[in-house]
């Protein structure tokens, strides 16, 4: 029983993780309808930035506001150059500049770092809290803490805040927003800067929870497309329910699978999830149903 | 001079070459590219041989994505089950005539299972479904080690032939260029046949095609079958190639990079599969060459290939699909029209 | 289209003319190393000590005045791009030998290096590559893995108090050959000399998390554990370990414990062990002062390790099999295999044991020594030399 309970506890750390990544990619998706494979790399690169910065001493406070002040600026300039060309275009097309944009920031974050792990200076001590019979590790107290306040801000910035109900417009019909003049422009930087800098926590999170930080960073980017399908690919309530689930189900399915299977369930099984849903529930469980009309 | 293309009968419209001179050039050029082989050495043969590899593999997942418009990240999956066929045939001593088009259908077979989510998904939920099936089969491939050898791979022998050995890159590149000729020609007949023009109805609008009366879910899963057949054959002519064939040969980012060719050379044409594919494989081998010449110099350089491959071939993609969404191959047909219909405009 | 493919694939001849052109009168030597790959954590370390070797050696007289070429590549750990890398050195450059790097790739291309008789010098110490009536033309400098887990293996036997039952151990390792490499020597030796191998656990070439995996082991009750993945997945494993509070000692290989490893776990690496067949960067040894006086004069600000100590012995031994095939007038691939298996005791300086290497086993020695971390520093608390049975050759 305590095996399960640590798993299921330890899944939801790092589906807190996935949450966050989960939800840049749906904000993105919310107010302009781009589908942005290269979310892991704004994780990624929020993570080194933050290394670069600490490293030259920073205090952590200013490091951090460092990091998201830079991710949002890399969010406006990328929505500007690479994808305002792009709008239009097919779905193809739109799918591989973002995947083409992913190998430009992973390279250059390869180039610029390396691909060995840099140790980032200690947040938390390694020391666990024992929650009852569980031990947990301070960091992942902390980031979960920290997820589900984001979490929070975001749901009430979205359904309060001016700037996010009109983001909640664009996403339902650009043109309706024009016309009650909604600067839809500016909506669309606001949204990839939103989305890059939620990343980037989520990098900053992982990067302390680790101690380091290292090339192998970037295979998170592909576990966020599971969890956008399982939530839903516009709803952030799914984004936040499908990132602990695929956490959960990833550490139940390695602790009870992998000695059956040598190894590598845990990676397999988001993704066979992900099949399933698509046959079951397209949509995911929060999103919107599209209707086809001819 | 000529001022431009006047067809007077369905025959001359349809056909494939539009000028003698276009029919003498290509004749030219294919036997200089048969006698290439006699003198390159080694290390281009090896660049010919994985270039050509490169463009049946374009071709293939032209069929799918650029022509019957179905998103397909799964690429590398149906390669490394053609590959894995191929090595497990060529082992118990099949001669390659047999196991290359074994392993063609094997890999056709797989591709019409993974293409049944398509009768319900598109777009985005379809590539979706078919990275998912890249996966799957890539944890396969690892675990099954008696068939596949798993993590450490498993050897490939020369393809031979009732005892003839095409013991050397030299040899196969007589194998490998012919098949790749021939895979071409068949894609270009394909899409002058009423199959052809289905898929391609299907990807315009599959709703009007259904209207129509094009069964579209049935020419779907004909579309990822024949698109997987010619990836399936890339994947056995690459086991023999590479000899040595283990999962690492075959990550998710070589489909992605096949989506870069065909997205770099143009959708929906055999000519964009060919250019994308020639100038993405020949730029990874400059891009090698010049990091090792000026290496000498900044020894630092050697450590830069592996980003830059991966910076440039982003970036390349990017630029592309920014300023040229039509690929090379609207670029290339641009120039020639021009050249074609000179001093006039059009 | 057809003149702008004759136009590069012309382009393209005309510059593999000229690259070959480039060559000279000098040894050539191949490289193939990991410096961006999975591995590139201890990869880079190693080459830059093969790449400073050869400087040294080029600058000291060479092979009996003949220069050395080394023509490098990185080839990130991916098979596929050392088959090619390989096919390039040996059919373009024509290399007389080449310094290898990963398990998976050396002993991928074990059959063709034998049938193009180029020996290859991995730095993958896989038992797989000693026996020489299977892999002739394989070599390397360091007891195998399968011998280090062994000596890890006596070292756990020693380091166990409780009299009245044995001791539990986990294995974990990486889903690759590399990982794989020592385990059923592990297994096999395990039950000879009286421990329980509890479990087995595999863990992905790239992770970030090894708690589940550490979890089943936790049910299992080990009180010992050898890692055989690299420094970063160790790190990874320790501080998780530490996290769910685990009392399992933990053990490394050479390329998972080396001076980096306490950098990047820190008070997660404390009491950790490792097997260390090479010494530290700075160590006493008569050999040591070659690497710090190159060190002071090249790179004074860089710091080093006992993986880039790894790499100069790696070229130590292979220019004086150069040295000894020159000599013989065998500047061949068959001399230098030949020159390399008359190495007898053959004195590093004591940056590792003396190498031996005949023509019935390429194992160059079997001594071990196992260092701890205490203090963030490493220090050296046993050593163990297993016998040279022959049913382990090859193994």
């Amino acid at each position: 029983m305590e095996f399960f309970l640590q798993l299921v506890l330890n899944g939801l750390v790092v589906g807190s993780i996935y949450s966050l990544l989960a939800l840049g990619f749906v904000i993105i998706y919310k107010s302009s309808g781009i589908l942005n494979f290269a979310q892991g790399e704004f994780l990624l690169l929020g993570a080194y930035v933050f290394l670069a910065i600490s490293s030259m001493h920073a205090p952590i406070l200013a490091a951090l506001l460092l990091t998201f002040a830079f991710s949002a600026i890399l969010g406006i300039v990328l929505e500007r150059v690479v994808l305002r060309p792009l709008i239009g275009e097919p779905i193809i097309s739109v799918i591989m500049v973002t995947l083409g944009l992913s190998s430009v920031l992973r390279a250059i974050v390869q180039g610029i770092w390396g691909t060995d792990t840099r140790p980032l200076p200690t947040v938390f001590s390694l020391e666990p809290i024992q929650l009852g019979p569980l031990p947990i590790a301070r960091g992942y107290l902390y980031s979960a803490v920290a997820v589900a306040v984001l979490l929070v801000i975001l749901t009430a910035f979205f359904k309060y805040a001016r700037p996010g109900i009109a983001m909640r417009a664009t996403a339902d019909s650009q043109q309706v927003a024009l016309s009650m003049g909604i600067s839809v422009r500016r909506i669309f930087a606001l949204s990839w800067s939103i989305a890059a800098v939620v990343s980037a926590a989520g990098g900053v999170l992982l990067g302390t929870m680790r101690g380091g930080v290292d090339g192998s960073l970037a295979i998170l980017g592909l576990k966020v497309l599971p969890v956008v399908i399982v939530g839903g690919l516009d709803s952030i309530g799914g984004a936040i329910v499908g990132g602990l689930l695929i956490g959960v189900l990833e550490n139940l399915s390695g602790g009870y699978l992998d000695p059956v299977f040598g190894g590598g369930v845990k990676e397999v099984a988001p993704f066979v999830a992900l099949v399933l849903i698509l046959m079951i529930r397209p949509y995911g469980f929060f999103g919107k149903v599209r209707i086809e009309r001819v | 001079m000529r001022s431009g293309e006047f067809h007077t009968s369905y025959r001359v419209d349809m056909a494939i070459f539009e000028t003698a001179r276009a029919r003498w050039i290509l004749t030219a050029f294919l036997v200089v590219l048969f006698v290439l082989p006699i003198f390159g050495s080694s290390y281009w043969l090896d660049v010919l041989n994985r270039a050509a590899i490169a463009v049946i593999a374009a071709m293939g997942l032209n069929i799918l994505t650029g022509f019957t418009g179905q998103i397909s990240l799964g690429n590398a999956a149906f390669m490394a089950i053609g590959a894995y066929t191929t090595a497990w045939l060529a082992n118990r001593g099949l001669p390659f005539v047999i196991v290359i088009p074994v392993a063609g259908i094997t890999a056709a077979l797989a591709g019409m299972v993974f293409g049944v989510p398509s009768l319900r998904l598109k777009g985005l939920y379809l590539a979706m479904a078919t990275l998912a099936a890249h996966f799957i089969v890539e944890f396969a491939v690892t675990h099954w080690d008696s068939v596949t050898g798993g993590v450490a791979g498993t050897s490939v022998p020369f393809p031979s032939l009732f005892g003839f050995t095409l013991a050397s890159d030299r040899a196969l590149a007589f194998l490998i260029l012919p098949a790749c000729i021939l895979h071409l020609w068949f894609a270009k007949n394909l899409f002058r046949t009423r199959v052809g023009k289905a898929f391609v109805a299907i990807r315009d609008h599959d709703i009007s095609a259904e209207v129509m009366g094009v069964e579209v879910f049935r020419f779907k899963l004909l579309s990822f079958g024949v698109s997987s057949f010619y990836v399936g054959v890339a994947g056995s002519l690459l086991a023999y190639q590479a000899r040595i064939i283990s999962p690492e040969n075959f990550p998710l980012s070589l489909a992605i990079d096949q989506l870069g060719m065909i997205i770099v050379g143009g959708l929906g044409s055999v000519l964009g599969s060919i250019l994308g594919a020639v100038f993405l494989t020949v730029l990874t081998e400059l891009l090698r060459l010049a990091t090792g010449a000026l290496s000498g110099t900044f020894p630092a350089l050697i450590q830069l290939f592996a980003p830059l491959k991966l910076g440039v071939f982003g970036l390349t993609i990017v630029l592309f699909l920014i300023f040229e969404p039509d690929g090379l191959a609207a670029g290339w047909r641009r120039v020639r029209n021009y050249f074609r219909l000179y001093p006039f405009a059009y | 289209m057809h003149s702008i493919r004759m136009a590069l694939l012309l382009l393209c001849m005309a510059a593999a003319a000229h690259a070959q052109a480039l060559a000279g009168g000098d040894i050539k030597v191949g490289g193939i190393f990991d410096l961006t790959g999975i591995t590139s954590d201890v990869g880079k370390s190693f080459a830059q000590g093969v790449r400073d070797g050869v400087q040294w050696t080029n600058e000291n007289g060479g092979i009996n005045g003949k220069k050395i070429r080394l023509i490098d590549v990185d080839y990130g750990y991916k098979i596929p791009e050392a088959v090619a890398a390989y096919k390039r050195m040996v059919g373009d450059e024509h290399v007389i030998m080449i310094n290898g790097w990963g398990t998976g790739d050396t002993e991928g291309l074990k059959a063709q290096v034998n049938q193009d008789k180029v020996p290859y010098l991995s730095a993958s110490f896989s038992g797989h590559l000693t026996d020489p009536s299977k892999t002739p033309y394989n070599f390397f400098v360091a007891p195998s893995y399968s011998d280090q887990l062994r000596a890890w293996l006596r070292w756990v036997k020693d380091d166990w108090k409780d009299k009245s039952r044995n001791p539990k151990v986990a294995f974990f390792y990486g889903d690759n050959a590399y990982g794989k490499s020592p385990i059923e020597a592990g297994r096999r030796y395990s039950k000879e000399i009286g421990i329980d191998l509890v479990d087995e656990e595999i863990v992905p070439g790239a992770f970030q998390d090894a708690t589940s995996q550490l979890l089943n082991m936790k049910q299992k009750g080990a009180d010992y554990a050898y890692i055989n993945v690299t420094t970063t997945g160790v790190s990874t494993i320790l501080r998780d370990a530490k996290k769910l509070g685990l009392a399992t000692k933990f053990g490394s290989n050479p390329y998972g414990f080396s001076e980096a490893l306490p950098q990047v776990a820190k008070e997660a690496a404390e009491g950790v062990t490792g097997v260390m067949p090479h010494v530290p960067f700075g160590e006493k040894v008569a050999g040591m002062k070659r690497l710090v006086d190159f060190h002071q004069k090249n790179h004074p600000n860089d710091t080093h390790d006992a993986l880039y100590v790894r790499g100069w012995t790696y070229v130590l031994v292979w220019t004086e099999a150069l040295k000894r095939a020159d000599k013989a007038k065998a500047l061949t691939g068959e001399g230098v295999k030949a020159a390399l298996e008359t190495f007898k005791e053959f004195d590093v300086g004591g940056l590792t044991e003396p190498v031996t290497y005949t023509s019935t086993d390429h194992r160059p020695s079997t001594k071990t020594p196992i260092y701890q971390v205490k203090g963030g520093k490493l220090v050296k608390v046993a050593e163990y030399e297993m016998p040279r049975k022959p049913e382990w050759l090859g193994l």
